[in-house]
């Protein structure tokens, strides 16, 4: 027997547990049981049957609006036509579509999944390329180049797609938030949804000034945190004011031209909801195209305010809270549906003839 | 030698306890940890403001109550959450109904005040807590696309009895009230700027 076992032989049973099991069955045991306790889990209750709910006094607030009766007899219609067989379908859309734009030839730019895409007119996927995550807009300008947009940073690309600069928008400790760019002439506008205002910027990034600052209201009510705009071949800038329920105009000097558009749930020509309309575009012959959220629908309006057309909504999901607008050299309107991620195309019917009115009528062709 | 040995057996041991000690307290902090500092909450991507909370809470004003979260709020002159937008427009065109039947939702204007047009405001719209009865009419007319989504049902600890089986988390159809946990929670009344209506 050497020394060791000696050792061993004159320890008593429980300082050989204590010794040689204890520690690491104690170890082991608060470990299981930290485990358990980590891992237990309540049982979740049972779901109680539903109960059968109440009538609602009232109808939910989206089918507000379609529901009503249309106060008149539009004097013009617009109809869904299918994409052009193929597009879209072999290059879905699957995070994100959050820009639409028509390009020289009808070519339709489209923003989307972290990429900017063109299709041509048969719909076919004609170019795409990588831009900045998280892109909200952009915008075509001379030359091909085109603008997207991410918070405050302006990214340029060549028309091939390769980066040829970035601009950064807002005042320092003040980031603007771009929520809508577009080009006139060489001179960039961007929306700026911060600082509610419209600025007017070189593409080198020089500020030239501010528009939406000098009306006597003050600057854009925009409860949605948005602001979109679209300029015409005369300069003229049209921007949604959605908290004040309006269309506004203005020039490029930040002068005031006008507005229409008031709050309204019943008469189709006014604007549903909080805050309405949320995305704008301009025709070529000068109407203005507005979208709107809630009742997620689409309008046509004379430069004046008349409303001319309603494309309704059973067109779009009714989740959508931006409806992307964009209109082609023919006067048809793009919508982008940021919910469906799908492009869908409006075309004018033909003349029919005129209404007791004497407004022109349009009918379904 | 037997002394030497007494000693070294006593160090021996003394560590090995402490040893013990420490690990079982450990254990025992996590465990305690992990299974207490949870409370009952209204999960609001699951909640569909059934109204059963208004109904099912054990106490008779519930302690479920609707909060805004300021950073969301668009701070809308027409909150289709203050008023009931299919209501008769009064002759300035603004709704004359309102959404909450209790009427619990306040509002008042922030920032710059136009006497004359109303559209040019902005307003903060903040909670009457001692009127609010949960019934989440409010939290429903602001969810997307109407308003932000800035509304929320909220059970306010300050109110709340912690019953060992939730009577609201028993009746809620949608499993909407959770345990979450909230290390360090301390039960707050309501927020500042709610207790004026408190």
């Amino acid at each position: 027997m050497d020394a060791t076992d000696k050792e061993s032989a004159e320890l008593s049973l429980l300082d050989r547990f204590s010794r040689a099991w204890f520690p690491p069955a104690a170890i082991v045991g608060a470990f299981a049981g930290f485990v358990a306790a980590a891992f237990r889990t309540r049982p979740e209750p049972k779901a109680a049957p539903r109960r059968a709910k109440a009538a609602s006094p009232s109808q939910p607030l989206h089918q507000i609006a379609s529901a009503a009766p249309p106060a008149r007899v539009f004097d013009r219609e617009y109809f869904r036509t299918a994409f052009p067989a193929g597009a879209l379908s072999s290059h879905p859309f699957r995070r994100s579509l959050s820009g639409l734009a028509v390009g020289p030839g009808d070519k339709i730019y489209a923003l989307g999944d972290d990429e900017v895409r063109i299709f041509d007119t048969s719909g076919a996927l004609t170019a795409n390329w990588r831009v900045i995550e998280n892109a909200a807009c952009f915008a075509l300008g001379p030359g091909g180049i085109v603008c997207v947009a991410a918070a405050n940073r302006i990214e340029i690309y060549e028309a091939g797609g390769h980066p040829r600069g970035r601009i950064e928008a807002g005042e320092p400790g003040r980031p603007a938030s771009i929520t809508a760019i577009k080009f006139y002439q060489e001179d960039l506008l961007i929306g700026d949804a911060a600082a509610r205002i419209i600025r007017r910027i070189e593409i080198s990034g020089r500020q030239l000034g501010i528009i939406g600052d000098k009306s006597k209201a003050g600057k854009f009510i925009l409860p949605n945190k948005s602001l979109d705009f679209d300029v015409d071949s005369k300069g003229v800038i049209r921007a949604t004011d959605t908290g004040r329920h309006q269309v506004t105009a203005w020039a490029l000097d930040g002068t005031p031209l006008g507005s229409f558009g008031k709050f309204g749930m019943i008469n189709p020509e006014d604007f549903v909801g909080c805050c309405n309309p949320v995305n704008l575009a301009l025709t070529p012959a000068g109407e203005i195209v507005t979208a709107e959220k809630m009742v997620a629908r689409v309008k046509v309006y004379t430069p004046g305010g008349k409303l001319l057309a309603v494309i309704g909504s059973e067109n779009f999901d009714p989740n959508c809270t931006h409806i992307h607008l964009a209109v082609d050299s023919k006067g048809r309107i793009l919508t982008a549906d940021p919910v469906r991620r799908e492009i869908r195309i409006f075309s004018q019917v033909a003349k029919a003839g005129a209404n007791e009115a004497g407004r022109e009528e349009y009918k379904r062709s | 030698m037997s002394e030497q040995s007494t000693r070294r057996q006593f160090i021996d041991g003394s560590f090995r306890i402490l040893g013990f000690a420490g690990i079982g307290g450990a254990a025992g902090l996590l465990t305690r940890r992990v299974m207490g500092g949870t409370v009952f909450q209204v999960d609001p991507f699951k909640c569909t403001t059934c109204d059963l909370c208004r109904t099912s809470c054990v106490l008779s004003h519930s302690a479920v109550k609707a909060v805004n979260e300021f950073d969301k709020c668009g701070y809308c002159m027409l909150c289709p959450a203050y008023f009931d937008v299919t209501s008769q427009p009064d002759e300035k065109g603004i709704p004359a109904g309102k959404v909450c039947p209790q009427d619990a939702l306040k509002r008042r204007v922030v920032g710059r005040v136009d006497q004359d047009d109303p559209n040019n405001n902005y307003y903060e719209y903040l909670i009457d807590e001692s009127r609010c009865d949960g019934c989440g009419k409010c939290v429903k007319a602001c969810k997307p696309p109407a308003g932000n989504g800035s509304l929320r049902l909220e059970i306010r600890y300050a109110r709340c009895v912690e019953c060992n089986e939730c009577a609201i988390q028993i009746a809620c159809p949608d499993l909407a009230i959770v345990r979450v946990p909230t290390p360090g929670l301390v039960p707050a009344g309501p927020p500042a700027h709610q207790e004026k209506f408190s």
